[in-house]
């Protein structure tokens, strides 16, 4: 029998994250701009508009007492970010024109060597590197580091950071968003209010920016609601990393491909590791796998362990020590994945959450930057005179389409469909792609949906090395590492149907880095139960790739990240 | 040298274990120190402790709400010139130091496992360090880690003083309306000397019967791992590690407790660790004193009919 993970679709719906307004007018809190997520995107657009409110203070007035606000469900501003990641600073640069130069912004140095390797199970054989991932001129950052200095910055120009704030609805009335309700802090496993119980409330903005990043829960639903998903499904990469302090400084970043992934087509095992330097004595290592994987037993985590187990990984970190580790997914599905349109009435979306991510190139920050300035200054439009509030947010979509977002991920928009066809038919694809500056293929490559793929089974899982609590880690020592601290008795935020085949539960249990699902007792109908640990989820977002659906936890749960 | 005011948490009509631990501390310390009572009739409760005693015994103090007792402490620290208010960890306490802090312009410290008059100790980073923690304001607060010093009884003649109960109006806006009581069997665990732990190794829920026949036997408190408290076996109150309680006990017996991080932040404190687990290959027997690789349902038994034989 085979089984597609799509075939069991979690129980939950578009209008569970969209509702009408419900506090009286009287007590709502009005803000001039909203903004949804405290990551590259999401600042960037605060500190575009806090720039402008400085440069026209009397436009300002008109926005009232807090012109702009970000909601950030993490505990503070970058504790839920994770990247690798070689940053492009274009983006940064254009934001931060006359005000800051490269050197004041918080990264570890510009690349100087790399290197690409082609991975067997004892060997590593230096490949060229493909034109691109070359990272001249890139610098190495820490994303959750980058984000707690943005927030800085936003915060000096006036900008309101609201933290331990999850936005669980999106507010639109008469076809119209008009801002965001947060989510209830304070209940019990049951739903029930407990002492510590403070309700939610209706934020209304101008312009609400969603900036959500990854698997963003109010953009899903607000592409389903207003219509603009594109021609084809968003598909997603999951990355585990680690970040170690090292004994030895390590000169160059690294990528691989191949080993510990299988190349043959049948198993469509799409991905690689990465290990960067940050400074002098840390190092960070990192696996990342396309979702669209069909192994029950895969899991990126174990994968992850089993690299540093490799001669060539292990001595770089030889002598050290981990000091956090993280996961989350990535958007890959690129250009031909976008969305029809990157606004709706009142409404504007930006960075991962819409898909702006070059998977050959492995980067994506730089363009929810621009992404996020382009998004503030259509927002801003809305204030001039004599314009209207739907073109000024349609400028939004005409700036993006012109930008260097939308050149570069024209260009590379056929490589990721290409690895579905294997390792070595891809590659080779990948560089005809290259070659041709993406005119070739003459016919777009469609995506499809990870929950799509059929499931096989294999007897991966035996070969995982087992845990020494210093090389290798098992997932509940790692779910400590992400500094989790989240409170055991707070509704489960994982919605999945909960008696599934086999198959499927294993699949389930096996991918999440985070040990949260486990597989329970036999039903005697072939179908299991599943059991849930939700206070372990670190918020990667997998299980909505791969047939459930992530909703965001009460405000402030999930990892506290800092250098990752 | 400090001049330091403890604060005596009481419940019916005994001073919390914790309280006395952290009196003991302060009499350590040197220089000199107090208590305070503070309550409706608890005049009974202050002479059982040692040293000198401040009691504020009025009936508008019979419910354990905040406020008046930061009135009381507020209004003897600045009377008596104390400069140092310590306290032992608990619900009441965290709202009274608080209030406190704020009420003086007070530099607070908390989850202290020690302090030597000048300086505190307090672990961080999910008790991966043990950091050094100092106060720049004058009058320095300080709560102590749940369990972290032993509870040794002043063995002096309390000598106690009445302390002026001045309420501010706000204070008394507050009114208790109703007080529940967790049901509980024995020792809660954060006093307990001694802890049975059962872990997912037990099996099934009725299995816990062991943990807590054991329990009795010692006459300790049984506690429960995450997992088990997940699948429905055993109360949230009763859950050590991370994101439950954090005890340090004289004896942690561990039954069936794979012993994940998660759990022994929780429970490293303890003085005596022992496991029982079937798999060798266990975490928990990284950090136990004593580690029995074995079948629990075999050897839980036999134990608690040896620890009764010897008990009789």
């Amino acid at each position: 029998m085979s089984i597609r993970p799509s075939e069991y679709p979690p129980p939950w719906s578009t209008s569970d994250a969209i509702a009408a307004p419900t506090d009286p007018v009287e007590e709502r809190i009005d803000v001039g701009f909203l903004i949804v997520g405290a990551g590259p995107a999401g600042l960037a657009a605060a500190i575009r508009l806090g720039q402008l409110i400085e440069e026209s203070p009397a436009t300002a007035e008109r926005l009232g007492e807090v012109p702009v606000a970000v909601l950030e469900k993490g505990k503070a501003p970058g504790a839920h970010l994770l990247s690798g990641a070689v940053v492009n600073p274009r983006g940064l640069q254009r934001l931060f024109k006359g005000r800051k130069r490269i050197e004041e912004m918080p990264f570890y140095g510009e690349v100087h060597g790399e290197s690409v390797l082609f991975m067997t199970k004892r060997r590593a054989v230096r490949i060229p590197t493909p034109p691109t991932m070359v990272n001249h001129r890139n610098y190495v950052a820490s994303v959750s580091q980058l984000g707690r200095w943005l927030a800085e910055e936003a915060e000096e120009l006036g900008v309101t950071i609201l933290p331990e704030t999850s936005a669980e609805q999106l507010l639109v009335d008469g076809g119209r968003v008009i801002g965001v309700r947060t989510g209830d802090r304070g209940r019990g496993r049951g739903g029930e209010e407990l002492g510590n119980f403070e309700p939610g409330s209706d934020i209304a903005a101008r312009v609400t920016i969603l900036a959500e990043g990854t698997q963003g829960h109010l953009t899903g639903a607000a592409l389903e609601r207003f219509g603009l998903r594109g021609e084809n499904p968003q598909v997603w990469a999951l990355g585990v990393k680690e970040v170690w302090r090292v004994a030895k400084p390590l000169d160059q970043v690294i990528h691989t491909m191949g080993w510990p992934l299988r190349a043959a087509k049948r198993y469509r095992e799409f991905g690689g590791s990465f290990v960067y330097p940050m400074g002098d004595d840390m190092v960070t290592i990192g696996m990342v796998v396309g979702l669209d994987y069909r192994d029950t037993e895969l899991s990126v985590h174990d994968l992850l362990q089993e690299l540093k187990t490799h001669p060539r990984i292990k001595r770089i970190l030889e002598g050290g020590e981990r000091v956090q580790w993280g996961a989350k997914t990535i958007p890959e599905g690129g250009f031909v994945a976008l969305p029809s349109h990157f606004h709706a009435p009142g409404l504007l979306l930006c960075g991962d959450g819409v898909g702006l991510v070059n998977v050959p190139a492995l980067k994506g920050i730089h363009y929810a930057v621009e992404s996020g300035r382009l998004a503030a200054e259509a927002a801003w439009r809305t204030l001039a005179r004599g314009e209207s509030m739907r073109s000024a947010l349609a400028s939004y979509d005409e700036s993006l389409r012109r930008s260097f977002i939308w050149s570069d991920l024209r260009e590379v928009r056929n490589m990721r469909q290409a690895f579905g066809r294997g390792f070595y038919v891809g590659g080779a694809l990948a560089g005809a792609m290259t070659a041709s500056k993406g005119r070739f293929p003459p016919r777009d490559a469609p995506t499809e949906r990870d929950a799509d793929q059929s499931l096989i089974g294999t007897d991966r899982a035996a070969s995982y090395p087992a845990a020494d609590g210093k090389l290798v880690f098992d997932k509940l020592s790692s779910v400590f590492a992400s500094g989790n601290r989240t409170r055991d008795d707070q509704p489960n935020h994982i919605r999945i149907q909960e008696k599934v085949p086999r198959e499927l539960a294993e699949l389930w249990a096996h991918m999440c880095p985070a040990q949260v699902y486990e597989v329970g007792e036999a039903d005697g109908d072939g179908t299991v139960r599943v059991k849930l640990a939700p206070s372990n989820c670190v918020q990667c977002g997998a299980i909505t790739a791969k047939g459930g659906r992530l909703t965001p936890p009460e405000g402030g749960s999930g990892p506290e990240y800092t250098v990752t | 040298m400090a001049k330091t005011l403890v604060f005596l948490e009481h419940h019916e009509g005994a001073v919390q274990k914790g309280s006395l631990g952290v009196l003991a501390k302060a009499a350590q310390i040197g220089g000199e120190f107090a208590g305070a009572v503070v309550g409706s009739e608890v005049r009974a409760v202050a002479e059982s402790a040692g040293g000198t005693v401040w009691v504020a015994d009025d009936a508008r103090l019979a419910a354990p709400l905040p406020q008046p007792r930061v009135d009381v402490l507020a209004k003897l620290v600045r009377d008596e010139g104390y400069d140092t208010v310590l306290f032992a960890q608990s619900v009441l306490a965290a709202d009274i130091a608080a209030g406190l802090a704020a009420r003086l312009g007070a530099g607070l410290n908390w989850g202290l496992v020690d302090f030597d008059g000048e300086t505190g100790t307090a672990p961080a980073l999910q008790d991966t360090v043990v950091v050094d923690v100092g106060w720049s304001t004058p009058v320095r607060i300080g709560i102590f880690r749940a369990g972290a010093l032993d509870a040794e009884a002043l063995t002096d003649t309390a000598d106690v003083r009445d302390a002026a109960v001045q309420l501010e109006d706000f204070s008394t806006a507050a009114e208790m309306v109703e007080q529940a009581h967790a049901e509980q069997q024995g020792p809660s665990i954060e006093d307990a000397e001694i802890i049975v732990a059962g872990g997912r190794g037990l099996g099934e829920p009725e299995k816990f019967a062991l943990a807590e026949e054991l329990a009795r036997a010692l006459g300790g408190a049984v506690a429960a791992t995450r997992a088990v408290v997940d699948a429905g076996w055993y109360p949230y109150s009763a859950q050590v590690g991370q994101t439950g309680k954090t005890v340090s006990p004289k004896l942690y017996v561990a039954l069936g407790i794979s012993g994940a991080i998660q759990h022994k932040v929780g429970m490293q404190g303890s003085n005596v660790i022992v496991a029982i687990n079937k798999d060798p290959n266990a975490p928990i027997f990284e950090y136990s004193d004593l580690g029995v690789v074995g079948d629990l349902h075999e050897i839980v038994p036999r134990l608690t009919e040896l620890v009764r034989s010897r008990k009789s």
